[in-house]
């Protein structure tokens, strides 16, 4: 299918109505993402008023995610859009909630920060947390990059890094369980980190699942609940 | 799929003068995009051209028409699809420079061949236009009409029970079994259209052709007519044309998008309308023209 040109429909009208709700949702997008970014930055260097603006933030996403819905139910009312148009209604109201969640776990990560520094202890030591927190950044960051170029490939690229974020959790998991096992006095501690690795790789989960419905805007295809190979080899065939 | 031209070397040798090409954008299209066939066909069109004088209006289409199915034809103004249905039970006959060229067969035959009679050919294939156009007669002598010409009953009794057969499936009876002997045309629109779906059915058809049949109605009569689509569709087979996508959306099984008299995609209406396959299908049903 060519590339699609949401600005080419008689009504100009409903040509302004899709832009202003793929403006809304980009912009919903870059504060998600700077909110996955400080909650990140707050819990590495313990910075309790950056993590407390992070929380704060939630409210304006939330706000976004229910004007972003309304316009989307207003659309499919009153054009009854069709084909490339309904995928994009279904694939913004799918993203604009996945965008909500990921803000969700953002401010979680920055309530355990919270928690980290009432008890006094940094998440110093734990590597996984910074690295693990980056690649769901960028996974964050690409996925709202495929669905502002309509881009397939970029989109699948997202879905190998979940792969890789999953397995480097699963790691980060082992790891925490053994240090709590080996010095029973940094449980508390640990699991702060934990639930923050959990929310993290939750981030990493919502950004797949929005590169996934830009492979359903621009191919057509449910990619949902399919083995990695499968999809690849589905993208490919365009 | 693409189809294949296998009669359009012979016809273009055989035209007498060689038609105008209407169709400048669509010189490098490579054929018909989707399933036009079916396993069971009711009405098959192969390679079919129609011709009003020099131009041609309907070029190389291959088309199934299922059992029990209802195919929507959709497509911009003067895209062939009403002249294509219209080919279907030979209503193009009437008018003198109007040819058909290809195969077009039912459950097999072909409706072009030599001594095909025409008026039995239209009770098996028949039609619902645009506008109602019920008789200047009453209720009754409407739906009665057919059958009687066609002899199809011998009995008032029998003919009766016709009547009442057909209007009650085309969900008229309750409205209208006190004044059958009224005329037809102090019916509303909705009602009079039904009326004409009554007297369609009322002789037995194989297949029903609509064109455009709500048109003329307002949202509550459409609805109705398309209810009443869904209920035929499980004895008759139903080729409909439409300027509304969301009433071929809503009624059809399978879509076929006409453009400039080719035939661009057909596939399941769910398919079409939410990822067809060929640009032009999804720049017409998403209004990308203009």
């Amino acid at each position: 299918m060519d590339k699609m040109q949401f600005d080419k429909h008689t009504s100009t009208q409903f040509n302004a109505e899709l832009e202003e709700a793929r403006k809304n949702l980009m912009q919903m997008g870059g504060l998600v993402e700077q909110q996955v970014e400080d909650a990140i930055k707050a819990l590495m260097d313990m910075d309790t008023a950056l993590a407390q603006r992070v929380i704060e933030t939630d409210q304006t996403v939330n706000s976004m995610e229910i004007d972003i819905d309304e316009e989307c139910t207003r659309i499919l009312a009153r054009r009854h859009p069709a084909a490339s148009d309904l995928r994009f209604v279904i694939a913004v109201t799918k993203a604009v909630n996945d965008l909500e969640r990921i803000g969700d776990e953002a401010s979680k990560v920055a309530s355990h920060t919270l928690e980290l520094a009432d008890t006094g202890s940094g998440p110093q030591g734990y590597v996984e947390l910074r690295h693990i927190g980056e690649q769901v950044r960028l996974m964050v960051q690409h996925s709202l990059d495929a669905f502002a170029r309509l881009d397939a490939d970029s989109a699948l690229n997202v879905l190998h890094q979940d792969k890789a974020v999953d397995l480097e959790y699963g790691t980060a998991i082992r790891s925490l369980i053994t240090t709590m096992m080996e010095d029973p006095r940094s449980i508390s501690r640990a699991l702060n980190v934990m639930w923050s690795l959990r929310s993290m790789e939750r981030i990493g989960d919502h950004a797949r699942n929005v590169a996934e419905s830009v492979i359903f805007l621009v191919q057509g295809k449910d990619v949902r609940h399919k083995a990695l190979e499968q999809v690849a080899a589905q993208v490919k065939k365009g | 799929m693409t189809l294949s031209n296998q009669y359009t070397e012979s016809m273009d040798d055989n035209a007498i003068s060689k038609p105008e090409s209407r169709h400048p954008v669509l010189e490098n299209w490579d054929g018909t995009v989707g399933q036009a066939l079916v396993e069971e066909p009711r009405m098959s069109a192969r390679s079919v051209d129609v011709f009003y004088g020099d131009t041609q209006a309907i070029d190389n289409v291959s088309l199934d028409i299922g059992k029990n199915e209802v195919l929507a034809m959709i497509g911009p103004s003067g895209c062939g699809k009403s002249t294509f249905l219209r080919t279907l039970n030979r209503m193009n006959d009437s008018i003198d420079i109007c040819r058909v060229e290809g195969d077009i067969l039912l459950d097999g035959e072909d409706i072009y061949k030599k001594h095909m009679d025409v008026v039995a050919l239209r009770a098996k294939v028949g039609m619902v236009f645009q506008k109602p156009n019920p008789f200047p007669k009453s209720i009754y002598d409407n739906v009665a009409y057919g059958p009687r010409i066609h002899g199809l009953v011998s009995r008032r009794t029998e003919l009766d029970e016709v009547v009442e057969t057909a209007l009650r499936k085309a969900g008229l009876w309750d409205e209208i079994k006190d004044r059958l002997d009224k005329p037809a045309t102090g019916l509303s629109g909705g009602q009079q259209q039904r009326l004409c779906i009554a007297r369609t059915i009322a002789i037995s058809p194989e297949v029903i052709l609509m064109d455009e049949p709500c048109s003329a109605l307002d949202p509550i009569a459409t609805a109705r007519i398309e209810e009443l689509i869904a209920e035929l569709s499980q004895n008759y087979t139903i080729a409909i044309v439409t300027h509304s996508m969301q009433q071929a959306a809503r009624v059809s099984q399978r879509t076929a998008y006409f453009h400039l008299g080719k035939l661009i995609e057909v596939g399941e209406t769910d398919h079409i309308f939410t990822s067809p396959s060929h640009k032009l299908t999804e720049d017409y049903i998403t209004g990308r023209f203009g």
